[in-house]
C-alpha cells in the first residue's frame, strides 16, 4: 500500500477539483511523471469513515442496553412506578432540553468553523461544555436523590426490598437492633416534646409502633406492610413526590430497610442505562475540551464534525432514555 | 486491474505496486468518473443545506416534540387509563426526534448513498438483538416456580402497601379528630 495512493485518495476525498488539470495535462507529458488517481472506496474522509464506523457498533451497544430494559421491565410481574423510586419527570424533562440544546450549539460552532468565524464557533463550542457539564451536573443531583433514599444498584449500600415478607421484618429488627441505631433511639426518647418539631414528635410515635410491630409474635403480613409504608411509603399518584415522606426521611441516621416492588432491578437497569450514557457525555465533554485548545477555523472542521456526529449520538440515545425510564 | 491503456510505460515500480488499490490510470477516464463522486463529496460540505434557519426549525421542533411527549405525565392527558396509548405515542414521539437529529444534524439527509450501508445493517442488528432477548428474559416470569414466585415482587405486594398507607392515614385523621 503505497502512500502516493494514499495522498491521492484523500487529495480526491478533500474535494481537489484541481486534479482535472492534471489529467488533461498528462496527454502531453510524455516524461512519466503519472500522477496516480485512486478512487476512495466511500466519498467521505478517513475520519468520518471511522466515526460512522464507530457510530454503528454504539447504535448495536446502546439497543442491546435498551432492548434488555424494555424486555426487563415488561417481563417483569412488578414494575416501581417512576415516583416510587424519587424520579422527577420535570428534571428529565429539563435534562432533555439541555441536551437538544447542545446538540443545536455543536452543529452551529461547526457552521461557525466552516466560514472561519474561529471566535464565533470557539464561543458554541464553549456552551455546548457547559451544556454538557450541566446535563451531567443535573444527573448527578438525581443520583444523590436516588442514593439518599437508600436506592443504589448494588446490595451493601441498597437498603431495598422486594416485598413486605419475613424477610423484610428481620431485616428492620436487625437495623434496630444495631448499637448505633440504639445510642440513637435512645437519646431521642429521652427528648422532651418541647425540644422537638411536630414532624419528629409524630416520627417518635411510629418508629414506637414500628418496633412493636416487627417484634410482635402475632404479627400479620398487613402488619409488615404497615411498617414499611411507616418506614417509605409509595406515593399512590403522580405528582405526590413530596408527599412521600418517611421515618428514614424524618431521622436521617435510621437508614431502615425500604420496600420498592420490583426496586432492585429497576435500580440495576437505571444505573447501567444512565451510567453507560453519562461516561459517554464525559467523553464528549473531553472531546470538546481538547477541541477548544484549537483555532477552530476551516482547518478543523472535519475534527468538529465528528465530535459532533459522536454527540448527536449521545443525544439521541437520551431521547430514547428519556421517555422509557421516566415516562413509562 | 491492468493498465495496458495508459501510457504508463515508464511509470515507477511503487505506481506498479499500487496498482492492486484498483488506481484510476486512464488520464482521460479520470474527468469523467472522478467528477460525480467529487461532487457528492462538495455537496456534503456545502453550505447551500443546513442554515441557520433550518436548525432552529429543527431545534423549535425537538423542543415541541419533548413538550407533547412530556404532555403524557401531566394530569390532563386524556389515556391516563390505557398506558400502552401513552408509550405508543411517546416512541412515535422519539423516533420522530431521533430522525430529525440524524437526518439535520447529523446531515445524513445530504450524505450520498453510503449512510445506507452504515446505518440500515446496524439498526437491524439492533432490532435482531431486542427481539432475540424476548423469549429467555421477558417471558422469564411467566414459567416460574412456586418457590421463585414467593420471593419476586408482585402486584398485590404494591397494592399492599397502598392499603396499609390508608389504613395509616385514616387513623391519623381519627387521631386528630379525637
Amino acid at each position: 500500500m503505497s502512500t502516493s495512493a494514499f495522498a491521492a485518495g484523500s487529495d480526491f476525498a478533500d474535494g481537489g477539483h484541481h486534479d482535472h488539470s492534471h489529467g488533461d495535462d498528462h496527454g502531453g507529458d510524455h516524461h512519466g511523471h503519472l500522477k496516480l488517481q485512486y478512487q476512495p472506496g466511500l466519498p467521505l474522509t478517513k475520519g468520518k469513515l471511522i466515526m460512522w464506523l464507530f457510530l454503528s457498533t454504539e447504535i448495536m451497544f446502546f439497543a442491546a442496553l435498551l432492548g434488555s430494559y424494555v424486555v426487563l421491565r415488561f417481563g417483569a410481574l412488578q414494575w416501581p412506578k417512576p415516583h416510587h423510586v424519587h424520579l422527577s419527570e420535570p428534571i428529565g424533562a429539563f435534562n432533555t432540553f439541555v441536551l437538544i440544546c447542545s446538540s443545536v450549539t455543536v452543529v452551529l460552532a461547526l457552521e461557525a468553523a466552516k466560514v472561519n468565524k474561529s471566535s464565533l464557533a470557539k464561543t458554541w463550542m464553549m456552551i455546548t461544555l457547559a451544556l454538557g457539564s450541566l446535563f451531567l451536573g443535573v444527573k448527578a443531583y438525581e443520583y444523590q436523590a436516588k442514593f439518599s433514599h437508600g436506592i443504589y444498584p448494588v446490595k451493601p449500600m441498597g437498603l431495598v426490598y422486594e416485598k413486605p415478607d419475613l424477610y423484610y421484618a428481620s431485616a428492620v429488627r436487625a437495623r434496630l437492633s444495631d448499637p448505633v441505631v440504639l445510642e440513637e433511639i435512645a437519646a431521642l426518647d429521652a427528648k422532651s416534646e418541647t425540644e422537638m418539631n411536630a414532624e419528629e414528635i409524630a416520627g417518635r410515635k411510629s418508629l414506637a409502633e414500628v418496633k412493636r410491630l416487627v417484634n410482635d409474635p402475632a404479627q400479620e403480613a398487613f402488619d409488615i406492610a404497615v411498617v414499611a409504608d411507616q418506614i417509605m411509603p409509595l406515593p399512590a399518584d403522580m405528582g405526590s413526590h413530596g408527599g412521600s415522606h418517611g421515618l428514614n426521611d424524618t431521622f436521617s441516621w435510621l437508614q431502615l430497610p425500604i420496600v420498592i416492588p420490583g426496586g432492585n432491578m429497576w435500580a440495576s437497569t437505571y444505573f447501567l442505562l444512565t451510567g453507560f450514557h453519562a461516561v459517554h457525555v464525559i467523553v464528549g465533554l473531553i472531546v470538546f475540551a481538547i477541541l477548544l485548545t484549537y483555532n477552530l477555523g476551516p482547518a478543523t472542521a472535519g475534527m468538529i464534525e465528528n465530535a459532533g456526529l459522536y454527540w448527536h449520538f449521545v443525544d439521541l440515545v437520551w431521547i430514547f432514555l428519556f421517555p422509557l425510564l421516566y415516562l413509562f | 486491474m491492468s493498465n495496458s491503456d495508459a501510457p504508463n510505460g515508464s511509470s515507477s515500480s511503487a505506481d506498479a505496486g499500487s496498482s492492486e488499490h484498483g488506481p484510476r490510470t486512464t488520464p482521460g477516464g479520470l474527468p469523467e468518473t472522478a467528477a460525480p463522486a467529487a461532487a457528492v463529496v462538495e455537496a456534503s460540505h456545502d453550505e447551500s443545506h443546513g442554515g441557520l434557519r433550518v436548525y432552529v426549525a429543527v431545534f423549535v421542533a425537538l423542543c415541541v416534540l419533548t413538550t407533547m411527549s412530556f404532555f403524557t405525565y401531566s394530569p390532563l392527558w386524556p389515556w391516563r387509563d390505557e398506558p400502552q396509548v401513552g408509550w405508543a405515542f411517546m416512541m412515535a414521539v422519539s423516533c420522530t426526534k431521533a430522525m430529525l437529529v440524524v437526518l439535520f444534524f447529523m446531515h445524513v439527509l445530504w450524505e450520498a448513498n453510503w449512510k445506507y450501508v452504515l446505518t440500515i445493517p446496524a439498526a437491524m442488528m439492533a432490532i435482531f438483538l431486542a427481539i432475540m432477548l424476548v423469549p429467555d428474559i421477558g417471558y422469564r416470569s411467566r414459567m416460574v416456580s412456586q418457590e421463585r414466585l414467593l420471593y419476586m415482587a408482585r402486584p398485590s405486594d404494591e397494592a399492599l402497601m397502598h392499603q396499609a398507607g390508608t389504613a395509616a392515614e385514616a387513623k391519623a385523621g381519627a387521631e386528630e379528630a379525637h
